[in-house]
């Protein structure tokens, strides 16, 4: 399962979530503004203060927008 | 996997407001057009909260304009591809060569609207606590401030504007810069009435401290010659831009802060190279100006075409 931690207004997570769909890639959407659960484990996975920040079957994460880390990650 | 060589009539690097309008008006004369984009569509104004100074628009968020103008582009033909990062580009044989992690492009006309990217900190502090503490996304990262103390460093329009974006979200805000305001006066004021903020000229950030992720920052006052510690948890940069021309170098003239060289025209040194918007030198650098610049390079670009395809 891939998560994406977002906020509504944020151009790198649009950007993200762009990439995921443009390869056909399904995730799940956490908007941390709408959820205090989303925005504590969001904190945690990465420990920045920074989104957007995706979670691939929990076992690795990426900050921001990293093509080749994505690409890695996800085999694409 | 061996790359797939493709032919296009414009590829335009960049897809900032100046792209985007060189391949709204490309597109609409009908050309094979390619706009290239490492970053984000839309260019720093994708990070605008806020337009009041582009016609048109009473108020408009910079990414909602921009995506009207990716959509006038489209509409009409042209291509936006914002993940097949460029690796190198050749302006200087024929037809001229942008590779691209996935192709290889020819072209025989070139649009450099590839702007700027924001200064970084200058402190040994910034990789410390970039992320933890030190901020350039407000939209993106201002809502982890929520009831926290931010700084906002700079003294421009962008500074200003970001300064007012985050009281929403800051329990106390300061703006710090060096010397005096440069923002438009109206920015100015409405930052001035907001009782979250607080204006600190003549001020200089010195250091950066804290344990994992920054606490405080020192500050000193150049009129005063004073230095004191403030607790701030977040502090979002905006001092300025630098041109993203490193891709030109050794092809295309440049100034000594690495600005193309190219006049009203937006012609460069190299014939079908054309430089348009923040990336090219001149006094003006607006969104509306760098609109102008893009239908100006898209409008000598297609004659410089039309002769080209008349002399072979």
């Amino acid at each position: 399962m891939v998560k994406v931690y977002s906020i509504t207004t944020c151009p790198w997570c649009d950007k993200v979530k762009k990439y995921l769909k443009a390869n056909n890639v399904a995730y799940e959407e956490h908007n941390i503004e709408h959820s205090e659960a989303d925005r504590e484990e969001c904190l945690r996975i990465s420990g920045d203060l920074i989104v957007p920040v995706t979670t691939i079957d929990g076992k690795d994460f990426v900050v921001s927008f990293d093509k080749a880390k994505l690409d890695a990650l996800l085999g694409l | 996997m061996a790359k797939t060589r493709v032919k296009k009539d414009i590829i335009i690097i960049g897809a900032g407001i100046a792209g985007l309008t060189a391949a709204l008006y490309a597109g609409r004369m009908n050309m094979d057009v390619l706009v290239l984009e490492n970053a984000l569509v839309g260019g720093q104004i994708a990070n605008a909260t806020g337009i009041e100074n582009y016609p048109g628009f009473v108020s408009v968020k910079g990414g909602d304009l921009m995506a009207t103008v990716q959509q006038q582009a489209e509409n009409f033909g042209a291509v936006v591809d914002e993940f097949d990062s460029i690796e190198k580009v050749d302006l200087t044989v024929s037809p001229k060569i942008v590779e691209t992690e996935g192709h290889i492009y020819e072209t025989d006309v070139v649009i450099i609207a590839s702007g700027m990217n924001r200064r970084k900190l200058p402190l040994p502090e910034e990789a410390k606590y970039a992320g933890r503490g030190v901020h350039y996304c407000e939209l993106c990262d201002g809502h982890m401030y929520q009831d926290k103390v931010i700084a906002v460093m700079g003294g421009g329009n962008a500074a200003v504007d970001a300064a007012n974006f985050l009281t929403k979200y800051a329990s106390k805000l300061y703006l710090i810069h060096r010397s005096q305001l440069r923002a438009d006066q109206v920015s100015q004021d409405r930052l001035y009435d907001n009782p979250k903020a607080e204006v600190m000229l003549e001020t200089e950030i010195k250091a950066l401290k804290g344990d994992g992720k920054m606490e405080t920052i020192v500050v000193h006052h150049k009129d005063t010659d004073t230095t004191e510690e403030l607790h701030v948890d977040g502090i979002f940069v905006n001092i300025g831009v630098i041109p993203n021309t490193s891709l030109f170098k050794g092809q295309i003239t440049m100034d000594e802060g690495g600005r193309i060289l190219a006049g009203e025209d937006c012609r460069t040194n190299i014939p079908g190279v054309f430089a348009a918007g923040d990336v090219r030198e001149k006094e003006i650098r607006q969104l509306t100006t760098a609109a102008a610049d893009g239908t100006t390079a898209a409008l000598l670009a297609e004659k410089y075409l039309t002769k080209l395809k008349e002399e072979k």
